[in-house]
């Protein structure tokens, strides 16, 4: 039990702005979405430089230089299928306000990023899925257990794996979506962490409405145990609905300006 | 198989205040652990205790009480001998008489007074109003700038007088700022995100979360009490870090047990010595609960309570 964790997306090499701010190493690009994501309540930051085959370890250790030594040490979460640059950005890393988070591994070639996590004293996001979309929450249940006998094998800790139950998007997966609850809800009984990368379900919708359907599944995930999201912070409503979900929760105790602090 | 004590010791921690100057100031606050948990980790500052005195001196007092105070005329003697009592870490000035209702002092005078009391004593120093909001925030206004360089603590703002207050004594005039919520959890919470919000370092505010009398009420202070030191080692929030001031003084001297003459209730016993054991039993049940200050008025429970504290860390 505690705090809801919003891990902010912004920093994600598919906007044109931030692809561009990487590759000519143009601080204030970054640090302007890094502030602001961190005032609108992201506890973590993820740093997403896509495949970077060719420069990711400088690429992301110039990051996650660049970001922690700006903001009081954020904890960051690195995102990239390139595992030496995870590693090189782990290596310059300030554990001060947290550890780094992995993002991430799954169950089926990427289920080397937990020994990666393990070997580095890392959170690791563990992806329900092995090749493509899980059928069912058995599914989803069997990877989770490998994904978690995997760490704990390596010597994790269970509050380390943070389970994601892979959101499907409502165009065209509606029927699934309490399934992705169900998911949540199990993972929760089981005691383990959730995360995952919630704005997911309303993909595909007009742009004016997104934010109230990733507000409503945040708030009915909550419920359901997740202890995280990756989301976007600036977006209207997703950090009042996780602090008013953290008051109902009893997890901080309410005083009036609660939304302020 | 062999016992394991569990360790209860959180990452979080009690916000360290400092009252007063030079050899004499003290610091409130500062422990990672539950109230005389030093079995669970070290808690460097023992809970301190304050006497408190009144601006309108010793006629009001019963003669118990008076007794101890022999000889004292003004104000500033009666501090001077308060703090020279066994077991006394600071001084409490009371400004009963600024109350409207009352005698209504004019601000003047209790500045006056007060600087007669800072200048007689070398222990820290907590000013008490009289309980008026508006004439208070006044009466703190001009007290802090008379006392500017003392560190004073001063009790309290309120939801009614925060602004006022907090601008003057936090940040006008770098004093110690009270935040009085009346046994309400929410509010203690918010009355410091707001005096915060003013620009106040949250190092520089004390909560008075209100108190009531063993027996009157008391549970709800208790849990207060400890909800509130829940939420800060436990939850670690910061907006309910600030060390606890308990000034129960007054609650325990205003109930029957401590003021019924013992003619008017002869089983009972001595008033003097019914008043002395309220005193200890409600500090002590703060003491257990978190506070880390407590203002009490009978030489005798100063003694005692500090003397079991002293036993306990």
């Amino acid at each position: 039990m505690a705090k809801f964790i919003i891990i902010g997306e912004r920093i994600h090499c598919i906007s044109k702005s931030m692809r561009e701010a990487m590759a000519k190493r143009d601080p204030e690009p970054i640090l302007k979405l890094a502030k602001a994501q961190i005032d609108a309540g992201a506890a973590y930051i993820d740093v997403n430089i896509g495949p970077a085959e060719k420069d990711g370890e400088d690429l992301m250790k110039w990051a996650v230089q660049l970001i922690q030594s700006n903001f009081d040490n954020v904890p960051l979460c690195l995102d990239t299928a390139n595992r030496k640059a995870i590693e090189a950005g782990i290596s310059v890393y300030n554990r001060a306000k947290g550890k780094p988070i992995v993002n991430s591994a799954d169950a089926g070639d990427r289920i080397e990023n937990i020994d990666l996590a393990a070997a580095n004293e890392a959170i690791c996001i563990a992806l329900c899925s092995k090749a493509g979309i899980p059928a069912d929450n058995d599914e989803r249940m069997q990877y989770c257990q490998e994904m978690l006998e995997r760490g704990l094998m390596q010597g994790m800790e269970a509050e380390d794996l943070w389970f994601d139950p892979l959101f499907l998007v409502i165009k065209g997966m509606q029927d699934k979506q309490v399934e992705v609850l169900e998911a949540i809800k199990l993972f929760s009984e089981m005691g383990l962490n959730s995360t995952g990368g919630l704005s997911n379900v309303s993909n595909g919708m007009p742009k004016d409405i997104r934010h109230i359907v990733n507000n409503a599944m945040l708030a009915m995930s909550i419920q359901c145990g997740l202890t995280s999201a990756i989301v976007n912070p600036c977006e209207p409503g997703i950090k009042e609905t996780v602090r008013s979900c953290d008051i109902i929760k009893n997890e901080t105790l309410y005083a009036d300006s609660f939304l302020e602090i | 198989m062999p016992f394991k004590k569990p360790v209860q010791k959180y990452s979080a921690s009690i916000n360290t205040v400092e009252l007063g100057t030079g050899d004499k100031k003290i610091a409130i606050g500062g422990e990672s652990v539950l109230p005389f948990y030093t079995f669970d980790g070290e808690i460097a500052n023992a809970p301190k205790v304050g006497i408190e005195i009144s601006d309108l001196g010793m006629a009001e007092e019963l003669p118990g009480l008076r007794a101890y105070y022999d000889g004292a005329e003004s104000v500033a003697d009666i501090a001077k001998k308060a703090a020279s009592m066994e077991g006394v870490d600071f001084v409490c000035l009371k400004f009963a008489g600024a109350d409207p209702n009352g005698e209504n002092k004019p601000v003047e005078d209790c500045v006056a007074v007060a600087k007669e009391v800072a200048e007689a004593i070398d222990l820290p120093l907590v000013i008490e109003g009289c309980k008026n909001a508006e004439k208070d925030a006044a009466l703190f206004e001009k007290v802090a700038d008379a006392l500017q360089g003392k560190n004073v603590l001063f009790l309290s703002a309120k939801e009614e007088n925060y602004k006022a207050v907090g601008a003057a004594v936090g940040l006008a005039y770098g004093q110690k700022v009270g935040g009085e919520s009346s046994v309400d959890i929410n509010l203690a919470k918010q009355l410091n995100v707001l005096v915060t919000q003013l620009g106040v370092s949250s190092q520089n505010i004390v909560m008075n979360l209100g108190t009531a009398a063993a027996g009157y009420g008391f549970e709800y202070v208790v849990s207060t009490m400890d909800r509130v030191k829940a939420a800060a080692l436990a939850q670690n929030d910061a907006m309910l870090q600030m060390p606890i001031i308990a000034p129960i003084a007054s609650d325990c001297w205003g109930v029957k047990e401590a003021v019924v003459s013992e003619e008017e209730v002869p089983e009972w016993g001595p008033v003097d010595e019914r008043g002395i054991c309220m005193e200890i039993t409600t500090a002590v049940s703060c003491l257990a609960s978190g506070a880390n200050a407590v203002i009490l008025k009978h030489p005798e429970s100063v003694k005692t309570v500090s003397r079991l504290i002293k036993e306990l860390i």
